[in-house]
């Protein structure tokens, strides 16, 4: 059985919510080491009495869902699944923050209420009066991953025709001041063009939502299919991830020479790039490389944005420049594997192919 | 009361966070739910705590939440009522 990508639809840092390909100009405005999501008008998703109770993630997540449908022309899913790992954090903080100040009393309930992790898969279903299944993944650097291997298991199943499934998180000036205390961004300024040459530790904090509609059958707009996804927890070596990454090729008949394209996470930090250095050099010598992080910063549901980058990729044939990291554009592009990992200790594996 | 009323709207759009109304849009009398404002549920709850946390006031019998949250007038009539009981 083949899942076909009948849709993808992509807030980020890039003004990629909008149909079409990858964005012409890329640009991302980096604030220091953070990158904030380039908010498009969602009151072109959203009602406008809607709108008012939504947090960014949650805009940035219907915006996401309601761009892939539309692009795969469905109008309701057989099911919603998203993955995120910080969930709904603002407003997270705006409901603690109350709770302390007023000491936990004459809370409202509108932050509550749009605290909780499966806040967007909620609000998606709501918006499109789907009864189907809905459900939420929180998996650290998983999250995206074992929505998608949800998704994939659900297809496989035979019960549904489409599965709209997604990945979601954002950053708040709060939670990047936290994580920067573990010394996990730069500390020097650093441009997008320069990230993924650095040779110092740490990377630039993200933020955005992808959002796909998979399916059994080819669409109009269907131009990859979802061959194959693995993870790996916590690997020993990078001599055993590479091993990981051939053992994964051999389960889907394919050899190291048929990846045209190879998409990796590297997100210029020094400590975590060895393990992309590793693989490039050891397993794919030859072939073309890119790379996404310095698009859309780094969070624990970032494969979202690769995957979607592969997609724009099959569907024109050509790698954006600002995608390329080495090498040549290849003459076609039918096999993209995307190797991604999440603090050295979550790693996936991502296989697509053209259609 | 009118300085009440014209109180009463701005605090409602802050706490609502109605974005795309100014508080001298919203007619005294004009009712805050379905067909006026078109506040549903969770706005009746934001309103009681609205009350509570700028005027001291809680509302002892759910009963009376339509009568009172039906327009900015009515909710600045309990207000008054409530104050010159305290």
């Amino acid at each position: 059985m083949s899942i076909y990508i009948q849709g993808t639809g992509c807030v980020s840092p890039l003004e990629t919510a909008a149909e079409g390909p990858f964005p012409a100009v890329v640009n991302p405005a980096y604030d220091g080491a953070r990158l904030k999501v380039s908010d498009p008008d969602y009151k072109q998703w959203i009602d406008i009495k809607q709108i008012r109770r939504m947090s960014r993630i949650i805009k940035m997540g219907v915006a996401a869902a309601k761009l892939s449908l539309q692009e795969a022309g469905v109008e309701k899913p057989d099911a919603i699944i998203t993955g995120t790992a910080y969930g709904c954090l603002d407003d997270t903080g705006v409901f603690l923050t109350k709770m302390i100040n007023q000491q936990e009393e004459m809370l409202t309930p509108t932050s509550f209420i749009q605290s909780t992790h499966n806040t967007v898969a909620g609000q998606i279903a709501l918006m499109l009066s789907c009864h189907a299944y809905n459900n939420t993944f929180v998996h650290k650097g998983f999250s995206f991953e074992s929505a998608l291997l949800d998704s994939i298991m659900i297809l496989k199943e035979g019960k549904s025709k489409h599965i709209l499934m997604g990945a979601m998180d954002e950053l708040t000036t709060h939670s990047f001041n936290i994580i920067s205390r573990f010394n996990r961004f730069k500390k020097e300024p650093v441009t997008h063009t320069e990230l993924l040459h650095s040779t110092t530790p740490g990377t630039v904090a993200g933020e955005g939502a992808a959002c796909f509609v998979l399916g059994t059958e080819k669409g109009d707009n269907s131009h990859a299919r979802l061959t194959g996804l693995t993870t790996s927890y916590k690997p020993g070596s990078t001599a055993e991830i590479a091993a990981d990454i051939i053992a994964f090729l051999a389960v889907h008949e394919i050899a190291q020479e048929d990846i045209d394209l190879l998409i990796t996470g590297r997100n210029g930090d020094s400590e975590g790039d060895i393990w992309y250095d590793h693989v490039e050099r050891t397993l794919f010598p030859d072939q073309a490389v890119g790379c996404f992080k310095h698009l859309c910063g780094e969070y624990p549901t970032a494969a979202s944005f690769g995957m979607w980058v592969g997609c724009k990729v099959l569907s024109s044939g050509q790698v954006p420049a600002d995608v390329l990291f080495k090498g040549n554009t290849p003459e076609k592009i039918k096999k993209i594997l995307i190797y991604n990992h999440y603090k050295g200790t979550h790693h996936s594996l991502i296989l697509l192919t053209g259609c | 009361m009118e300085k009440l009323m014209a109180a009463l709207k701005a605090q409602i759009v802050e706490q609502l966070n109605l974005q795309e109304v100014k508080p001298e849009e919203i007619g005294d009398d004009q009712p805050l739910f379905k067909e006026g404002l078109g506040l549903d549920s969770i706005d009746a709850l934001e309103l009681i705590v609205l009350l509570q946390q700028n005027y001291n006031i809680r509302i002892a019998n759910p009963e009376q939440g339509p009568e009172i949250f039906r327009s900015v007038r009515t909710m600045a009539e309990f207000i008054t009522a409530q104050q010159t009981k305290q």
